[in-house]
């Protein structure tokens, strides 16, 4: 099991979030990347934090950034891939992997098999914010802004287009080792296929091992010298 | 010593020219086959294989890269970029290959793709007679061992028995992770992205 980061980009800055909504400055994207590469993180997720106010411009921009960047860490990227112009600027990006959304919620399939044509379906990754609230999941579609419930979200689909599937837990977004495990057992998709976010700390870490899932993606202390990442890949 | 890394538009060369430059080596991404001119030319490749097939002879890399071999010249390929060298893949249908290794590219076999760091760990002196072929002496070591990401749903079957080959992993050992026949290297994983042990295979590769 990989056990990564994921770093947010927004206005060409990096951040670090907090409870869906918050979100804490750490600089430039590269800084942060020499970081992670330092502590031989498996892999960092950069999301940009985008909602229903993105434009093809502001996703421009954050992609020079990234056009830019120099790792020799794994990178998948998303947030705000959207339609075929978007895909268009992705080429070339020291990137291994695409992060979709709002597609998949979407059920778009025609711009994720465009994605597919390009970079292979091992490069595709599907991303549901979800949350938990009395006893219901929903999931958040960013490019509406809203929470829809999961009957409106086509899960086939998602298995069938997604190598894998990043569950973010928006309501431990930050929280310390507060992952709701239940999350996977309220979704049908594959385990091994499985990447999961947000509230992520030592004890899910083992418990994702357990299950067998892909990966973990650490969404924050990871930057911290003392929280390191080798911390937690050796913390059993 | 330069190295040309052939760019058709698909793949992160950018992040390869980042690792080779890491050696201190001049790199340089070509977009016009002719001026694909150094000894060493990496084929870097992400996507599938029928696309990046028609995008090299569209651009006529492809004859371009079957001349650099049988004039001596040296050539990496990484990734798609390895699968490509071989003479059949099973992608997209079917597809053929630049036919430069004695080897084939089937589906990986129960599994649906192979996103994962495996240990990665070989000796110059266990060959099987090949060498890098290096013209500059960037690393005096002579056993590399550390870890490597793999990212692919397709795997390089080697059918040449004069061929090195490492496997990709215990559980993949039918696939070669890296195989190097006379002035060919073909890597699977990426070594662009796999940190401390892609840099050093690079300097005793260059």
């Amino acid at each position: 099991m990989r056990v990564g980061s994921t770093l947010l980009l927004k206005n060409k800055k990096c951040y670090q979030s907090y409870n869906w909504s918050y979100v804490r400055p750490l600089g430039s994207l590269q800084i942060a990347m020499d970081s992670l590469d330092e502590y031989e993180c498996d892999e960092v997720a950069i999301i940009r934090p985008v909602r229903d106010c993105d434009s093809l411009d502001l996703f421009s921009r954050d992609l020079d950034v990234l056009r830019e960047l120099k790792a020799m860490t794994p990178i998948s990227f998303g947030g705000g891939i959207r339609s075929r112009e978007h895909l268009e600027l992705l080429e070339g990006l020291p990137v291994e992997r695409f992060v979709f959304s709002s597609a998949f919620i979407a059920s778009n399939q025609a711009l994720v098999d465009s994605a597919r044509r390009l970079f292979g379906k091992q490069a595709i990754q599907c991303l549901l914010p979800v949350k938990v609230d009395a006893d219901t999941i929903y999931i958040y579609d960013s490019n509406k802004a809203q929470f829809l419930g999961l009957e409106k979200v086509d899960l086939a689909l998602i298995n069938e287009l997604a190598n894998e599937v990043v569950l973010y837990d928006t309501s431990n977004d930050g929280g310390h080792d507060s992952f709701d495990k239940s999350i996977i057992e309220r979704l049908p998709l594959e385990k091994n296929r499985l990447v999961v976010t947000g509230g992520v700390g030592k004890s899910t870490i083992e418990w994702a091992r357990r299950e067998g899932l892909a990966s973990v993606l650490i969404e924050n202390k990871v930057l911290h010298n003392e929280y390191s990442i080798r911390g937690f890949k050796d913390g059993r | 010593m330069k190295v040309d890394i052939v760019d058709v538009g698909s793949g992160n060369v950018r992040s390869i020219k980042n690792w080779i430059e890491k050696c201190n080596v001049d790199a340089r991404c070509v977009r016009h086959v002719d001026d694909l001119v150094s000894e060493v030319i990496i084929l870097p490749g992400v996507g599938s294989a029928g696309p990046y097939m028609d995008r090299l002879r569209k651009n006529l890399f492809d004859s371009a890269i079957i001349e650099h071999v049988q004039g001596g010249g040296r050539l990496i390929g990484i990734c798609l970029g390895f699968q490509i060298m071989s003479s059949f893949s099973q992608e997209d249908g079917g597809i053929e290959g630049l036919s430069l290794i004695d080897a084939e590219v089937k589906r990986l076999e129960n599994r649906e793709s192979h996103n994962e760091w495996e240990p990665f760990a070989f000796r110059k002196d266990q060959m099987n007679g090949q060498s890098f072929s290096s013209s500059e002496k960037l690393s005096r070591k002579t056993i590399l061992d550390g870890r490597v990401f793999y990212n692919h749903e397709y795997g390089v079957i080697n059918n040449d028995p004069h061929a090195f080959s490492v496997p990709v992993s215990l559980k993949l050992n039918q696939y070669s992770g890296m195989f190097v026949k006379d002035k060919i290297i073909g890597i699977q994983f990426h070594p662009e992205k796999s940190q401390l042990t892609g840099l050093e295979l690079i300097s005793m590769i260059l």
